[in-house]
C-alpha cells in the first residue's frame, strides 16, 4: 500500500474517506468527531501515553488508542462505544490520582483540558481517597510558572522542546508515581520559543508568569491582530480585559506561523503599560516640557511644519503600519519634501538592494528547501518563526549555510563560516566563484574548501535559497553583499531573498515610504535637515548611527514626534511630543516578508489622550491643508494605500556594480553592532519579563580569546570603546564565536546610544 | 517515548572523546556500541552506566552521567532519564553490599514481608536505607525473574534464593 | 323591607360592633407582632443578608481569587482583581467589591464559592448616607466577616447537610 492511496473506514457509523497511513485521530478530527486526547498534538511526535484517546475497533479486542493507530481499508471505529467510554472513564480516573483539586486558584482553570475533558468523560465522583503526590515546583524562567503538582505526564512539554524549540532539556526522570518533568539539573529554558510550553500544557503544570493571577479565560475578550515585531507577521490573538490588554496568544495559519508564536510577540504587550507611555501631547516651552491639549499641540506642528516645508525630513519607523506610512509620506510630499525614510538601521544606499526586495518565497515554502545560505543574519533569534522553518528545512535533510562575523548557537545541524564583517564580502565572493559567477571581486577571491563545499551544496540542491537579513542590511556594503548574493544565486541557480528587518519593512516599500530623489536615511542624517518628523522612532536606540541621529535631531529648528513613549533621549530631541497608539490600540495592516497582506483592528482603546498615528496624520494633513486627507477610516486609508501600491511589484532582482569601493577595509578591529532579539523595538525594550531572560543581554564588549589577549583585556574587565570620537565604557565578555578582527558591541542596548554606527572601526581601551 | 532520531543527538558532538573515562572503559563502552547499528550510540547508554557504576563504587554522580552523555553524543537529560527510570542504578552512594529484597508478588506469597522484616531488624536499617558502618544497603526491588525460587534476593551480582530468616543470617554473615 | 333593615343596621352601628368584637378578642391574646428593633423574629441559618468575607482560624483570609463569584453574579455586583500576594506569591484579591445597590441577595456568591469565604450573614438592617458607600469593600467585607464569626461558622456547619 502506498503513502498516497485513500482508504474508507467508518467511524461511529460516517463513513470518512483518509489517507492510508494518517492516524485515526486525525481523520477524525478532520471530520468533526470529538476524541478526547492530551498527549497528542498535530505539530508532535506521537507517544501515546496519557491514553486518553482509546476507541473501539471492530475485531480489536481491547481499546486501543486513536492517535497511534493508523487508519486501514474497511476499519469500523466506534469512539462513543460502552466499551470505548468505559476505557475513557477509566484512563481519568487514574490521570486525576495526583492531579490536585485546585482549579479555583490555577490559571488553567476555565480553559484547562483536563477540566473540560474531565466533565464531559470522567466520573462524578472520586474513589482516590490516600495522599497525593506532592512534586516541587521549578525555576525554569522568567516567562513560564511551573507548578508540576498538577503535571499529567502528557510529555508534551518534553516533546515540544525537544522537537521545536530544539533543545533537549526538559526530561520526564524517574517512573511510576515518582515520574517527574522537568530539567533535573536546575537551569533554565531559553529558547526564543519557550511561550509555546504555556500553550501545548493540556493542564496548569506550565502557565504564563506575567499573567499570572492575573485574569480568568471567561473575563477576556478575544481580538485577532499581528504581531509587530518582526518580518514574519505571525497572526495573534489579543485577550482584552477592562480595556488592558492582558496576554497574547497564537492564532493558527500553517502560511505564516503554524500555531507557535516568538515569546517577543507573546510578552511584548507588557511594554504598553510600561510607566514612561505618553498619554497627553507635550511641547517644548522656554526648554520645558509642558502637557498641552491636542488642538494647541497639533496647530504648533502644522506651524512648523509649514515652516520647514520642503526642508523637512521624515525618519519611520519600519514597524509602522501600512496606513501611518502612508500618510506620513502623502503628509511630507504634500510639504514639496522627498526626504523620505524608513531604513533607520541600513548605511549603505548605493542602490545594492533591489527595487522591492521580499522574502523571495513563502515563509510555509522555506521548509520545503534543499539548501540555504544564510548572510548576514540569525533567524533564530531575528525571526524566530523563520528560524524555526529554517530548522524544519535542515531536519528534513536541507543543507544550511551561514555567512556570519558571529558564530550563532543554533538548534540544527549547519555550517557556520565566521568571517569578520570586513571579510564578509571577500568570503561570499569566494563562494561565488566556486558556483562559476564572475565579476569584479569574484575573479580575484581565493576560494578554500569551506566556500567549495557550500558551493556545492547550493548547485546540487533541487531547490536552493540564499537569505539577507538585518546584519546584512546594516553592513556598510550592503550593496556589495546583495550583489555577490544574487550572483551566487544566479550561478547557482538558487532563488535570492530578503529578510525584512521589522515588521513592515516590505510594506513600507509598498507604500513608498522611501525617497524617489530626496535624501535617505543615512543622508538626512548626514546633511542635516530644517526639521523632522519622526514616527515611533527613539533616537538613541533606533538609528544605525545614534550618535549621528542625536546631534542632527538637536541642531534641527523644529521636529515633531509621533510616540508611544516619552524618553531622554526624545525630549532632548524633540519640540513636540505626540503621543500615539501603540501596538494593540490602533488598527493596521502589516505587509510581512513574503508579501502578506495583513490587517488588524484595535483591541483597546489607546491609553490617555493617545491616538491612533494615522489619524494624528490625517488631521495634520488637514491643517497644512493638503489634498486628500480627508480619510474617515483605517479601511479608508488602506484602501488608497492599496491603491498607491498598484503599480509596485515585489522584485529580488539586484542591479549593483560588484567594483565598488569597499567601506569597510579590515584594518584594525571592526564593530560588529547587531541587535539583540529583546532590543528591537519601543515595545520589547519595555517588557519588563523579557527583559529578564537570558536573551535580553546587556551592553558588553564581546571579543574573541585571541583579539582579547592583543587588546590586553580579560573576562571581565571594563574597557573603553572609541568609534570616531565616540566613547562607551561597559565590561568585556571573552567570547570565542566573534570572528577574528571583530568586536561585537551590540547596537539598541542602553549605554551602545553614545557610539557610532552599528559597523566601523573601534580601538579598545582598558578602562 | 517516540523521538525522532534527530533531536536524541547533542547539536555539538564533543570532538575529543579520549579525554572522557580510562581506555579500558572506553574499549568496554565501545564494545556495546558496536553491538548496535550504525548511528545509534545512544543504545549503549544501559550497558555504559552499568560499566561506570561497578568503577564508581557502585553508584553514578551528576558527573559521570554527563560523561556518559557527552561519551555517546546524547543530551545529559536523556541519561538522567535512564539513570532514574531504573532501579538498578544508584544515584547516591550505596554500602558496600546492596541487598535488593524482592516483594513482588511470587515472593509475597511466599513470604518476602517476613524476609524484609528480618533484614530491617538485623541490620537496624529500614528499606532504601543504608548502614552505619556502610556495609550493607537495604533496597526493595521489583521482580527479579526469579519466581521459581521466592521469595528471594540478591546480593551484588549474586541471586540468593528459598529464603527463610536463618538462611539470610547465614548469608549476611558470610559477607564481609 | 330589606331597605328597612339596612336602616336599623346602620343605625345601631351593627357592622361596627361586630368588628369591634374581633378587634377586642385579639387584645386579650398573645401578641405576636415584635417590637422591632428592640425584638427580632426568628432567622433561618440560610438567611440571605448582608455579605461578609471569612477568615479561616490562622487568620488567613479564605479567599484564593478565583473569580466564580464575579462570574455568577447575575447582577454584576462583584468586581474582583487577583494577583500573587507580594511575600508568598499566593493567589490572592487586591480588590474585592459589592456593590449593594446592585446585589439582589440571591446567594449565588455562596453557592458559588469553592471555599466557603463569602457567606451572607444575617445582617439584613443597615443604610447608606452616602453616594459610595453602597460599595462594600474588601476590607468593609472582611471586618464584617470576623465581627460575626461564630454566628458565621455555626451558620455554615447547620446548612452544611444541604449544600
Amino acid at each position: 500500500m502506498t503513502e498516497d492511496s485513500m482508504v474508507t473506514i467508518e467511524v461511529d457509523g460516517q463513513e470518512l474517506k483518509a489517507k492510508a497511513g494518517a492516524m485515526l485521530i486525525d481523520v477524525a478530527d478532520q471530520a468533526g468527531i470529538d476524541i478526547p486526547r492530551f498527549c497528542y498534538h498535530n505539530k508532535l511526535s506521537v507517544s501515546a501515553n496519557c491514553r486518553m484517546c482509546l476507541i473501539e475497533v471492530e475485531k480489536v479486542p481491547k481499546p486501543i488508542p486513536a492517535c497511534a493507530t493508523s487508519v486501514m481499508d474497511g476499519m469500523k471505529v466506534y469512539t462513543k462505544s460502552p466499551m470505548a467510554l468505559a476505557a475513557q472513564k477509566g484512563t481519568m480516573e487514574f490521570l486525576l490520582i495526583n492531579h490536585p483539586l485546585d482549579c479555583p486558584v490555577c490559571d488553567q482553570g476555565g480553559e484547562c483540558e483536563l477540566q473540560d475533558q474531565s466533565l464531559a468523560y470522567g466520573s462524578d465522583v472520586a474513589r482516590f481517597v490516600e495522599k497525593k503526590r506532592l512534586v516541587p515546583k521549578k525555576y525554569i524562567g522568567p516567562l513560564v510558572e511551573t507548578n508540576f503538582n498538577r503535571c499529567i505526564h502528557c510529555t508534551r512539554c518534553v516533546r515540544f522542546s525537544a522537537e521545536i524549540a530544539g533543545m533537549r532539556e526538559m526530561g520526564s526522570t524517574g517512573r511510576g508515581e515518582y515520574m517527574k518533568i522537568g530539567t533535573y539539573v536546575e537551569r533554565t529554558i531559553d529558547s526564543e520559543l519557550s511561550g509555546n510550553l504555556i500553550d501545548i500544557c493540556p493542564v496548569g503544570s506550565l502557565t504564563s508568569k506575567p499573567y499570572r493571577y492575573q485574569a480568568r479565560a471567561w473575563e477576556l475578550t478575544q481580538s485577532d491582530s499581528v504581531a509587530p515585531h518582526d518580518a514574519v507577521g505571525s497572526n495573534i490573538h489579543i485577550h482584552v480585559r477592562n480595556n488592558r490588554v492582558m496576554r497574547v496568544h497564537p492564532k493558527a495559519n500553517e502560511a505564516v506561523n503554524e500555531c507557535w508564536i516568538s515569546d517577543r510577540d507573546r510578552f511584548s504587550y507588557e511594554g504598553l503599560y510600561s510607566e514612561d507611555r505618553l498619554t497627553s501631547p507635550m511641547i517644548k516651552e522656554n526648554g520645558r516640557w509642558v502637557e498641552t491639549d491636542w488642538e494647541t499641540a497639533l496647530q504648533q506642528v502644522a506651524d512648523g511644519l509649514k515652516e520647514m516645508g520642503a526642508g523637512t525630513g521624515a525618519l519611520l519607523s519600519p514597524s509602522a503600519t501600512v496606513e501611518e506610512l502612508y500618510l506620513a509620506q502623502k503628509l511630507v510630499r504634500s510639504l514639496g519634501s522627498d526626504n523620505i525614510d524608513f531604513r533607520v538601521r541600513q548605511s549603505d544606499f548605493r542602490g545594492g538592494e533591489p527595487a522591492l526586495p521580499w522574502l523571495g518565497l513563502g515563509i510555509d515554502e522555506i521548509e520545503a528547501v534543499d539548501a540555504v545560505l544564510v548572510i548576514g543574519a540569525n533567524p533564530r533569534k531575528d525571526q524566530p518563526i523563520l528560524g524555526h522553518r529554517l530548522r524544519k528545512a535542515a531536519l528534513n535533510g536541507a543543507s544550511v549555510c551561514y555567512l556570519n562575523p558571529l558564530e550563532y548557537d543554533l538548534n540544527y545541524h549547519a555550517e557556520q563560516l565566521l568571517s569578520a564583517p570586513a571579510n564578509m564580502a571577500d568570503d561570499l565572493a569566494a563562494v561565488a566563484k566556486a558556483v562559476g559567477a564572475t565579476g569584479a571581486i569574484i575573479d580575484d577571491a581565493e576560494v578554500k574548501a569551506q566556500h567549495q563545499s557550500v558551493a556545492e551544496q547550493l548547485k546540487q540542491a533541487g531547490s536552493a535559497l540564499v537569505l539577507l537579513g538585518n546584519l546584512a542590511s546594516a553592513h556598510p556594503d550592503y550593496s556589495i553583499l546583495s550583489a555577490l548574493a544574487a550572483e551566487v544565486a544566479k550561478a547557482s541557480g538558487a532563488k535570492i531573498g530578503f529578510i525584512g528587518e521589522a515588521a513592515n519593512s516590505t510594506g513600507a516599500r509598498l507604500v513608498a515610504a522611501m525617497p524617489t530623489d530626496g535624501l535617505n536615511a543615512q543622508s538626512m542624517l548626514e546633511q542635516p535637515c530644517k526639521g523632522y518628523l519622526l514616527l515611533g522612532l527613539e533616537p538613541d536606540r533606533d538609528f544605525w548611527n545614534p550618535t549621528q541621529a542625536q546631534t542632527a535631531f538637536k541642531q534641527a529648528e523644529f521636529v515633531v514626534a509621533l510616540t508611544a513613549y516619552r524618553s531622554a533621549s526624545l525630549e532632548a530631541a524633540a519640540d513636540v511630543l505626540l503621543p500615539m497608539a501603540g501596538f494593540a490600540e490602533t488598527s493596521g495592516t502589516y505587509v510581512n516578508g513574503d508579501g502578506t497582506w495583513q490587517s488588524f483592528a484595535g483591541a483597546v482603546q489607546p491609553m490617555g489622550e493617545a491616538r491612533p498615528a494615522w489619524k494624528i496624520l490625517r488631521v495634520m494633513g488637514n491643517l497644512l491643508d493638503a489634498d486628500g486627507f480627508d480619510q474617515n477610516s483605517s479601511q479608508d486609508v488602506l484602501e488608497q494605500a492599496r491603491n498607491s501600491a498598484d503599480g509596485r511589484q515585489l522584485d529580488n532582482s539586484v542591479t549593483a556594480d560588484l567594483g565598488q569601493e569597499r567601506r569597510l577595509n579590515g584594518s584594525g578591529l571592526t564593530r560588529i553592532g547587531d541587535v539583540p532579539i529583546y532590543a528591537t523595538d519601543a515595545l520589547v525594550r519595555r517588557a519588563p519579563a523579557l527583559q529578564k531572560t537570558a536573551d535580553a543581554i546587556s551592553a558588553a564588549i564581546r571579543i574573541n580569546p585571541g583579539e582579547a589577549a592583543k587588546a590586553g583585556l580579560a573576562d571581565g574587565d571594563r574597557a573603553t570603546v572609541i568609534q570616531e570620537g565616540n566613547l562607551a565604557t561597559m565590561p568585556v565578555e571573552i567570547d570565542p564565536g566573534v570572528a577574528g578582527g571583530s568586536v561585537r558591541v551590540c547596537a539598541a542596548l542602553a549605554g551602545s546610544e553614545t557610539l557610532g554606527g552599528q559597523f566601523g572601526e573601534v580601538t579598545l581601551e582598558k578602562a | 517515548m517516540g523521538f525522532k532520531s534527530e533531536p536524541m543527538t547533542t547539536m555539538t558532538p564533543l570532538e575529543d572523546k579520549n579525554s572522557l573515562f580510562t581506555p579500558e572503559i572506553r574499549s568496554q563502552i565501545d564494545k556495546w556500541i558496536g553491538k548496535y547499528p550504525a548511528g545509534w550510540k545512544q543504545s549503549a547508554v544501559m550497558a555504559a552506566l552499568s560499566i561506570m557504576q561497578d568503577e564508581n563504587g557502585g553508584w553514578l554522580s551528576r558527573e559521570i552521567m554527563d560523561d556518559v552523555a557527552a561519551y555517546l553524543d546524547m543530551p545529559p537529560i536523556a541519561v538522567y532519564e535512564v539513570a532514574t527510570f531504573y532501579s538498578m542504578y544508584e544515584l547516591e552512594p550505596v554500602g558496600r553490599h546492596k541487598v535488593c529484597v524482592c516483594t513482588n508478588i511470587s515472593c509475597m506469597i511466599n513470604g518476602s514481608d517476613k524476609i524484609v522484616d528480618h533484614l530491617e531488624g538485623k541490620l537496624g536499617v529500614k528499606l532504601g536505607q543504608t548502614t552505619e558502618d556502610n556495609r550493607f544497603t537495604l533496597k526493595e526491588v521489583e521482580c527479579l525473574g526469579a519466581c521459581g525460587g521466592a521469595p528471594m534476593m540478591q546480593i551484588g551480582k549474586q541471586y540468593y534464593e528459598n529464603l527463610a530468616p536463618e538462611k539470610v543470617d547465614e548469608i549476611l554473615d558470610g559477607l564481609e | 323591607m330589606k331597605v328597612l333593615r339596612n336602616y336599623i343596621k346602620s343605625l345601631f352601628l351593627l357592622e361596627m360592633f361586630k368588628g369591634m368584637r374581633l378587634t377586642g378578642s385579639y387584645l386579650w391574646r398573645k401578641k405576636f407582632t415584635i417590637r422591632y428593633p428592640e425584638e427580632r423574629a426568628p432567622m433561618s441559618p440560610r438567611f440571605r443578608g448582608l455579605h461578609a468575607l471569612r477568615r479561616d482560624e490562622n487568620g488567613e483570609e479564605c479567599c484564593v481569587g478565583c473569580k466564580l463569584c464575579e462570574a455568577t453574579c447575575p447582577a454584576m455586583a462583584i468586581t474582583i482583581e487577583t494577583g500573587p500576594r507580594e511575600d508568598d506569591g499566593s493567589r490572592r484579591t487586591t480588590r474585592y467589591d459589592i456593590d449593594l445597590f446592585k446585589c439582589i441577595f440571591c446567594g449565588y456568591c455562596v453557592e458559588a464559592c469553592p471555599v466557603d469565604a463569602i457567606v451572607e450573614t444575617r445582617i439584613c438592617d443597615y443604610h447608606f448616607e452616602e453616594r459610595g458607600e453602597n460599595i462594600m469593600l474588601k476590607d468593609e467585607l472582611l471586618a464584617i466577616g470576623e465581627e460575626n464569626r461564630d454566628r458565621i461558622n455555626s451558620d455554615l456547619s447547620a446548612q452544611a447537610k444541604y449544600r
